[in-house]
């Protein structure tokens, strides 16, 4: 055994000279094949890294697999004729959230809102968002300086704030400390506690500049109604208990009596369902004006848009396997079986794919390193989602191998004599 | 000779087929990209219909307050237009130019319905900005308490309302039995920015309270006014949320929330062409390396070298042409169909600029090989053989 080992070995490092001289030899279809295989997969991998920034877990949502959010209400009248959507009520939330009893924690926060402040004759814009303490229990923001507000602040009714390292920047220039400082918008003034690091904006639930106790002046947190600007996270034990959950909310949601007035309108159906992150992207998606045939002629883009570099790539090694169709044919001659010469070009084509990949892996981290820098989505943190890269470049291997092995097979069938005169 | 080139091509249809469905999927997919742009182009092209550049929108939320509420909202315009630093506001519905805040409404003229954007505001709207008339005239303060509420319209709401008839003094009718008299047509008014399709639009004279307020400001104002004066007016109701921003900044966002996916798209695209490209050029040279002995026995007999050369790129190009006519096959059915509700003429133009970019991009690819080819000697090239 230890000798088929051995031999099989050198077999390996053999093939993998050869493959890098044909590599050598001819640089023009190196670079291009290099080039499709690298560029097809940075794509894929920037790509998924968008979706993954969108999707997944990550700061300061960084237990999104076992979150849910409740985000928008619907209510219609008996006919279904008139609908009216929207965030929800504070007291809403907070009276269904509070009683389950099949959730670790939630915590309630508004929707951002966009407010000025003005330092001389310079005007800041910042998002503002209320919240009740479990918002900071069910997220997992970094705490830079001084702490959050919890119950105590909201039983004294204290109006305090707690800000991200960008306002304090912006408003107050880069110092020490901002702790205890007073920041004024709205016509209220809010005394500091805590420095946070900020959320991107592409994380609507928790992403704001400035976040408030929700019992602070005109954050709407009494008013009666069922609609109003609030959306609520639930965390669970785990993502297995995710039914359980979302029956006993709905539960929650339809113990009261049908119909009632809301804002002049009989409404005789009321739906607020609690999501995982992507199930509700994808249901308001859906939801929205755009029809089914959007999205298939999206989908088929895609698709088509993915397949061009594979026709591609088969198209090169279709051409080039029988640019070695005479070395081949020698290498039979001199009785080389099918197989020997498979393995030879398989661990060829492994060989070059794989340098592609090094090429994409290492171009994909400049581009997001690039991304995150830009400040063009503010706190970004993409980064390469290996699980993506893991499939893509199986994806690639098969296409290549495919068509590089399918030509090369019917070549090895050929018998010697024939092969040679064809060459 | 074409019939030639298709017999050659269709012998070795095998090898082809290939090539022909990788120019069919670049052209698709140029035809998407080509179309998009297109469309982006056309509708960048029509003027805004408006001026900006001094206006700031400021939305009012009176909260839970419900008590009197709109003598409240209209004290705090008039405290507005009081500052010297105001030139000119006008008060109007929340979906003010830039913001991403729409109203709908169905509307009716004799047997003619359609959807156009809502615009209620007061007699100042078109002051604030700088709208001009094409025709007829704006409301005024004196068309209040007329039997039907005063309205403007735009080109496209005449268009396909009236045709070629004048609507001037027309009535058109409303959800919900209302009727609205027309006294005036603008030519454009693009409130969803640059990029926004050509949409009806229709503005009415409202007595509502509207909530929102366009403040244009005289050339030189800056934040120490804006400061003064969003803490006056906070003052004057300290339980309400005002919301000021600039429509120079809301312009700005608004059309990177088109450009910016265009031009990455357009990106990759780019890319994924050259990647093409490349692989066309790689192909073509293994292919004429093949055929050198074909080459060398032409040459012998007397063909001239640009014969040589035109014979290989003509070869593409019937690939090519192939490849088109199944992507045009395809790409037609999207006027046909009327997948998305777009002019046929964003399609026409994009499947135009397509064809033409695969033939330009084909050509670039097989002349070199072709030249290339051209220059092999017969004596080496019957030689080898």
């Amino acid at each position: 055994m230890p000798l088929v080992v051995g031999k099989s070995k050198i077999m390996l490092s053999n093939y993998i000279k050869i493959a890098w001289k044909v590599l050598l030899r001819n640089p023009f279809y190196t670079f291009i094949s290099l080039f499709g295989i690298s560029f097809t997969l940075l794509i894929l991998l920037v790509l998924s890294a968008f979706l993954d920034h969108l999707f997944g877990s990550h700061y300061p949502e960084l237990q999104r697999h076992r979150t849910l959010y409740v985000t928008t209400g619907t209510m219609r009248d008996s006919a279904r004729t008139f609908s009216t959507k929207g965030p929800l009520s504070y007291k809403f939330l907070k009276k269904n959230l509070s009683s389950l009893t099949t959730a670790e924690d939630y915590g309630i926060s508004s929707v951002f809102s966009s407010v000025n402040t003005y330092v001389g004759n310079k005007r800041i814009k910042m998002m503002v968002k209320y919240a009740d303490p479990g918002f900071w229990r069910v997220t997992d923001f970094k705490l830079l300086e001084g702490k959050i507000f919890t119950q105590a602040e909201i039983d004294q009714g204290a109006q305090v704030a707690v800000i991200t390292q960008k306002i304090r920047d912006e408003y107050f220039g880069i110092q020490e400390s901002v702790i205890g400082k007073p920041i004024s918008f709205n016509g209220s003034t809010y005394r500091i506690i805590g420095m946070v690091k900020g959320s991107p904006i592409t994380h609507p639930y928790t992403y704001a500049d400035v976040i408030l106790p929700y019992n602070c002046p005109k954050s709407e947190y009494d008013a009666e109604s069922i609609n109003g600007s609030y959306t609520g996270i639930i965390r669970a034990k785990k993502a297995g208990d995710f039914p359980a959950i979302q029956k006993e909310f709905d539960q929650l949601t339809q113990r009261r009596s049908f119909p009632f007035d809301e804002d002049g309108m009989k409404v005789s159906y009321l739906e607020a369902k609690a999501w995982p992150f992507l199930t509700g992207f994808v249901y308001e998606l859906f939801s929205s004006d755009r029809n089914e045939i959007f999205f298939s002629i999206v989908m088929l883009f895609m698709l088509l848009f993915m397949a061009l570099p594979a026709i591609n790539l088969i198209n090169l090694n279709v051409s080039r396997i029988l640019e070695r169709a005479s070395e081949i044919s020698i290498r039979k001659a001199f009785g080389a079986p099918s197989k020997t010469i498979l393995w030879q070009l398989l661990v060829e084509h492994l060989f070059v794919t794989l340098i592609g990949a090094f090429i994409a892996l290492v171009l994909a981290q400049i581009v997001l390193g690039i991304f995150n820098q830009s400040g063009l989505i503010p706190h970004s943190d993409l980064s390469v989602n290996y699980k993506v890269f893991g499939i893509a470049l199986l994806l690639t291997l098969v296409f290549g191998v495919m068509s590089g092995l399918i030509p090369a097979w019917r070549m090895s069938k050929l018998k010697p004599a024939e092969a040679l005169k064809g060459a | 000779m074409v019939q030639h080139f298709f017999k050659l091509i269709w012998n070795k249809k095998r090898s082809n087929a290939l090539l022909i469905i990788e120019v069919m999927v670049a052209f698709l997919i140029l035809f998407g990209v080509m179309s998009l742009l297109t469309y982006h182009y056309q509708n960048n092209a029509r003027p805004l219909g408006f001026e900006y550049e001094q206006v700031w929108a400021l939305n009012i939320n009176s909260q839970q307050d419900t008590s009197k509420v709109g003598e409240k909202l209209k004290s705090i315009y008039q405290r507005i237009r009081s500052y010297p630093e105001v030139e000119m506001a006008s008060r109007t519905n929340g979906n003010t130019p830039f913001a991403n805040n729409h109203s709908n409404r169905n509307v009716k003229y004799k047997n003619v319905n359609i959807q156009g954007d809502i615009y209620s505001t007061d007699e100042h709207y078109a002051k604030a900005l700088g709208i001009e008339i094409a025709e007829g005239r704006w409301y005024t303060r004196a068309d209040k308490g007329a039997k039907h509420t005063p309205a403007v319209i735009n080109q496209i709401a005449k268009e396909k309302m009236f045709g070629k008839d004048n609507p001037l003094g027309k009535i058109i009718q409303l959800e919900g039995d209302e009727r609205w008299k027309i006294v005036g047509i603008v030519e454009n008014f693009k409130q969803r920015g640059d990029y926004q399709a050509n949409t009806p639009v229709f503005f009415n004279l409202s007595d509502w309270d509207m909530s929102s307020v366009l403040v244009k400001v005289k050339p030189g104002v800056d934040a120490n006014f804006e400061a003064k004066l969003m803490l006056e007016i906070g003052n004057m109701q300290p339980d309400w949320v005002f919301e000021l921003s600039y429509l120079k900044t809301l312009r700005k966002t608004m059309n990177q929330q088109t450009s910016i996916p265009s031009l990455i798209f357009s990106i990759v695209c780019g890319f994924f062409l050259l990647n093409v490209a490349l692989g066309l050029f790689g192909v073509l040279t293994l292919n004429i390396a093949k055929r050198r002995s074909e080459i060398g026995l032409r040459r012998a007999l007397g063909a001239p070298a640009p014969a040589i050369t035109v014979h290989f790129v003509g070869e593409m190009l019937v690939i090519a042409t192939l490849g088109v006519l199944i992507g045009l096959i395809l790409a037609v059915q999207f006027p046909l169909l009327n997948v998305f509700d777009l002019e046929a003429s964003v399609y026409v133009i994009g499947m135009l600029l397509a064809t033409l970019t695969i033939y330009l991009l084909v050509t670039l690819c097989a002349l070199y090989p072709s030249i290339q080819a051209a220059r092999i000697q017969p004596a080496t090239a019957l030689h080898e053989e």
